[in-house]
């Protein structure tokens, strides 16, 4: 680090002594001490009292420098942590503006003919069946959710979305799988072996039973283990999938007018329903501008060409500080110039005597009987294999 | 240059007001846009009063395409806010023909729906309106401006210039009679630019009735104008056709050049 002094500044001091200087100013451990306090040709005790005394000091200490003070700027990290703040940067400079799937309007598939009211039905359907069912029938619902994506989403969609699902889902499945029962004895049952008991052996399955399925060193796979995985990563994987699908083939006004219908007999107890719609759809245009902001801000801090080895963690940490702000600065700017277009098309305030319109078609047709009846049959068959699948 | 299409904005030709209530009192029916002495200023948290707007007068005839000009920071967009209400002036009267629609110029803050058509619509919910005449004003309104096959498309995927045409077919739809623009091709590239004039001026020249005053700084966009206000240091300077204004402009610019060279 070179040595700079950049700033010792002492403005306005006229003929000050060096009696003026404080005792804790310790000036002999600067390796190059400027002689900023210059012996006085005369002190005039007066006007001494009268002048205030304003300091302010900025020092810095070369490599070569021998003297103990410098040993504190070694200790203050630069290089590795800003290299990881100006890779921050650049990723979210980088990153897509809409990280929430968003409505894909072309080639039009079945799904996009589909009533977005019994999308939603379906939706409820694909989180409470893979619960419920059997685990024949949550992997079957995965692989149908699987080849449903594969066939209604565009090739660069239904590649990024399953695999972001899969390996999410693929992940809790091994976590869960392995962990289930591979959790320290000290947190589960405290029976002792049958063996120690003077208990006989339990007898093998005639059928070929066995609760542990597989062993990998420590870590053993049961039964347990499987139906606990299964459940979790079927799951996760057909309420994320599913809402993907939903939000790709449903535009944001189908999904509120669905929202709308489904809650419009809660209007009888009071319940806001024309305000939360307009609320749901304001979010969904507000949260695309929030993305754009964070991604823009970032941008603007990157295109500064921030030399970030030079900068001291707590330098850094500044600038994020800065980011943040700028980010809340603008979004409140963003809701405060919405609201006022607001006004002046024409909304007062009241979102029951300001209509939104749901121009979307939702009359009833063949898409809408055939997804339909799936439904029926995919919930018939979660039931009924309870029952029949042992 | 043609001297006599121009005149000053003096308060000689615009008698002061009465009132500064927005009622039409002596503007004849082909006016849109009235405005009288009109002065606007804030004050500062020291308490200091700061003049905006100083005695601006303009009268804007009906089914016209005007352009407000001027160097940044004279005011433009204050008063287009005043005339569209946003704002109410410290003095003087505006008469603004009903009903008008004002456009920002950034499309992200005007577009406030999730996608094309909801946006378009939203402008409509003050009417009591049905499913079928909202959709045949939203069809209407975006084939203007040439985003008819956009009217399913989620906002965030449209280019700035797409945005900005979305955020007029909004004002066009709610069928006013006065529309007020702000800056509009600030944010766009050239392309973009010629793109959203021309949507206002084709909008325009469809209905008779529709009359527009479109801010700007850039002088090539005059020539799309049927007339221009110019303004300096909060004060209309100059209203008159767009070819006059052009040259008025021209040679105040080569003045301040050889000012600059000499």
């Amino acid at each position: 680090m070179n040595c700079t002094f950049p700033t010792v500044t002492f403005p306005a001091i006229p003929n000050l002594g060096t009696t003026a200087c404080p005792k804790t100013l310790n000036t002999t451990s600067l390796k190059n001490p400027i002689p900023f306090l210059k012996p006085p040709n005369k002190i005039h005790p007066i006007k001494l009292k009268l002048i205030k005394i304003s300091f302010r000091t900025r020092a810095s200490v070369s490599d070569s420098n021998d003297g103990e003070t410098g040993n504190w700027v070694k200790w203050i990290p630069t290089g590795a942590f800003s290299i990881s703040a100006d890779k921050v940067f650049r990723l979210i400079s980088g990153a897509t503006a809409s990280p929430i799937y968003q409505f894909v309007s072309s080639p039009t598939t079945f799904l996009h003919s589909v009533d977005p009211r019994i999308k939603l039905v379906w939706l409820l359907a694909l989180v409470v069946l893979p619960a419920r069912s059997h685990i024949v029938m949550r992997f079957g619902l995965v692989i149908f959710l699987f080849f449903l994506s594969i066939w209604i989403l565009p090739r660069h969609v239904w590649m990024d979305q399953l695999g972001r699902v899969s390996l999410l889902s693929g992940i809790l499945f091994i976590m869960l799988g392995l962990g289930a029962d591979g959790v320290a004895p000290l947190v589960q049952l405290r029976t002792p072996p049958p063996a120690m008991m003077g208990l006989p052996k339990l007898p093998a399955s005639l059928g070929g039973y066995s609760y542990l399925i597989m062993k990998l060193g420590p870590l053993q796979f049961t039964r347990k283990g499987l139906s606990v995985a299964s459940i979790a990563a079927c799951l996760t994987f057909t309420v994320f999938q599913s809402a993907s699908l939903c939000l790709t083939t449903t535009t944001p006004e189908q999904l509120a007018f669905a929202l709308r219908w489904f809650m419009l007999p809660l209007t009888y107890i009071g319940v806001p329903v024309a305000e939360i719609v307009l609320t749901l759809m304001l979010s969904l245009r507000f949260i695309t501008l929030v993305f754009d902001e964070v991604r823009n801000v970032a941008l603007g801090i990157v295109s500064r060409r921030i030399n970030w080895q030079h900068l001291t963690m707590m330098e850094t940490i500044d600038i994020f500080v800065i980011y943040f702000r700028r980010i809340f600065k603008n979004i409140f700017i963003h809701a405060d110039q919405i609201s006022q277009a607001m006004i002046v098309r024409g909304f007062r305030g009241d979102s029951k005597t300001h209509k939104i319109y749901f121009l979307s078609e939702s009359s009833f047709g063949m898409a809408d009987i055939v997804s339909l009846l799936c439904l029926v049959g995919v919930t018939g068959a979660a039931l009924l294999s309870d029952y029949y699948l042992v | 240059m043609n001297h006599s299409t121009l005149f000053r904005a003096s308060a000689a030709l615009f008698p002061p007001p009465h009132s500064t209530s927005s009622s039409r009192t002596n503007v004849t029916d082909n006016i849109a846009i009235d405005g009288r002495n009109v002065n606007f200023s804030i004050t500062t948290r020291q308490g200091k009063v700061v003049p905006i707007l100083r005695d601006c007068s303009l009268r804007i005839p009906s089914g016209q395409f005007w352009m407000l000009l001027g160097p940044n920071g004279c005011g433009k967009s204050t008063l287009l806010k005043i005339l569209a209400g946003v704002l109410s002036p410290t003095n003087g009267s505006v008469y603004v023909k009903r009903p008008k629609s004002f456009v920002f110029q950034n499309p992200d803050h005007q577009v406030v729906m999730p996608t094309v058509e909801a946006d378009v619509a939203f402008g409509l919910g003050k009417f009591n309106l049905t499913c079928g005449e909202v959709r045949s004003r939203v069809s209407k309104a975006l084939d203007a401006v040439g985003m008819s096959d956009y009217i399913q498309r989620s906002v965030q995927t449209l280019s700035g210039g797409q945005k900005q045409r979305v955020a007029i077919a909004g004002a066009l739809a709610e069928a006013c009679k006065v529309l007020l623009l702000d800056e509009l091709t600030t944010f766009l590239d050239e392309n973009d630019q010629i793109g959203v004039i021309k949507a206002v001026r084709n909008s325009l020249d469809s209905s008779e009735e529709v009359t527009a005053l479109w801010v700007t700084h850039r002088l090539e966009e005059l020539e799309y104008a049927d007339g221009a206000v110019y303004m300096e240091n909060g004060e209309v300077v100059m209203q008159g056709d767009a070819a006059s204004i052009l040259d008025f402009i021209r040679v105040r610019q080569s003045a301040y050049i050889k000012q600059i060279n000499s």
